[in-house]
């Protein structure tokens, strides 16, 4: 499997995520999405012609969607990330993958204007930005009153490894995310899983490891 | 004076966040043991927040130079500088943090009461609504201050009123409501009043 990938994307992030945490093998190449634009170029376009990243490819199968890349990764290395547990469990899964469209139109959108200057209206990406923490909070609150601790089920699955990272990174587009104390001790799950990997401005929880050894 | 900014559920040991009280900004930490603290949001070292800090057994610790400091705010160790030891004027201004019935309370220094007890209720949820305290309660039809009460979704609740500014405040819900459905539909409830809150309804 090849990741056509950019460190600082959330949408290749989820993918790199959910490769270390099913142990996926895969194999990735960098593209310069800034400054040099190299998704726009003739060469990507023959892979991507939407000119989007991630993309996925494996003998001949491309995909260019990160929710259907993460269910084909999932697929392939952890079944049991794909939530098929029961028709509710799939079907919020579903759901869930379908929103975190939404956190890349709103949040995503205000965290590439304010780092990278790409245009939008920024009034609007942080309002839509708000409006989406504030469904994953109280989806959260409900999830725990019936005693789940993510957002599809009691387990981790797809639907919290595709909100995650933009619920983390809201704060590089201009948006706080201190009052969600739901979504802080939900984030704080999925830092704790095993073979969690960082991206920058998500870090992993320093006090899960030991005090550095005095030199 | 006591502000309560937290449901004590919501702030386990290991966690840092910042919280507003009385116009101040502070990090709100709990220890490795369980011990609650409030502090300046500020390292003495560079001034970063030490809310993006982390929590290192009884130890809060800067992330910018991993300064660490101790239960009364003293700094215990400079990473950059292992062998020294930090001298006593090194120090983060201290609030006071106490708990009872289920919220966490703070003050900028001792008062002479100890925090407002709520009695024995279940804790649902904080939310953070973008309009004056005054407002919003009056809109939900709850009566009291710091600590109001009333009915909401049909169920008794207790609401710990943290003013963060003139026009927003967090809610600290406490109810008796055990059942699921009904927690849910309170959980639901509150939404609607922030929206309505935040559309400027006043009450009726």
């Amino acid at each position: 499997m090849i990741l056509y990938d950019y460190v600082l994307s959330p949408d290749c992030y989820k993918v790199r995520l959910l490769a270390a945490l099913t142990g996926a093998k895969i194999t990735l190449r960098a593209v310069d999405f800034h400054p040099g634009a190299e998704h726009r170029k003739p060469e990507f376009l023959k892979i991507n012609p939407a000119g989007t990243i991630p993309v996925m490819e494996e003998d001949g199968l491309v995909l260019t969607d990160s929710s259907a890349i993460l269910t084909y990764v999932a697929a392939k290395a952890g079944p049991e990330w794909l939530g098929d547990d029961d028709a509710r469990m799939r079907a919020r899964v579903a759901q869930w993958l379908a929103f975190a469209q939404r956190l890349s139109a709103s949040i995503g959108k205000a965290r590439t204007h304010d780092m990278l200057q790409k245009p939008a209206d920024i009034d609007a990406c942080r309002a839509g930005g708000i409006q989406c923490l504030r469904e994953i909070e109280a989806a959260l609150v409900e999830q725990d009153i019936l005693g789940a601790r993510f957002l599809a089920g009691d387990r981790p699955t797809l639907a919290d490894i595709a909100c995650f990272p933009h619920s983390m990174l809201a704060p590089d587009g201009g948006i706080s995310v201190d009052a969600y104390p739901a979504i802080r001790l939900w984030t704080r799950r999925i830092r704790a899983l095993p073979g969690f990997v960082e991206m920058p401005g998500i870090h992993r929880l320093h006090d899960l490891k030991p005090e550095p050894a005095k030199a | 004076m006591w502000t309560p900014v937290a449901l004590s559920r919501d702030v386990p040991p290991l966690v840092v966040l910042p919280v507003v009280a009385g116009g101040r900004e502070l990090a709100l930490w709990r220890s490795a043991s369980g011990r609650i603290a409030a502090w300046a949001d500020r390292c003495p070292h560079r001034g970063m927040r030490l809310s993006h800090g982390f929590v290192r057994g009884e130890a809060l610790s800067c992330i910018y130079h991993g300064w660490s400091y101790g239960a009364a705010g003293n700094c215990l160790r400079i990473p950059a500088h292992p062998d020294l030891e930090p001298p006593e004027t090194i120090r983060v201004a201290v609030h006071v943090a106490a708990e009872a019935g289920g919220l966490i309370w703070v003050a900028p220094s001792a008062p002479e009461a100890p925090p407002p007890d709520p009695g024995a209720l279940q804790p649902l949820r904080s939310l953070t609504v973008e309009a004056g305290t005054a407002a919003v309660l009056s809109l939900a039809g709850l009566a009291g201050d710091t600590l109001a009460r009333g009915h909401l979704a049909g169920v008794e609740v207790t609401v710990a009123v943290q003013p963060i500014g003139p026009a927003r405040c967090a809610l600290h819900v406490l109810t008796g409501a055990a059942g699921a459905a009904e927690r849910i539909a309170l959980s639901r409830e509150l939404d609607a009043l922030r929206r309505r809150a935040e559309a400027g309804e006043m009450a009726a």
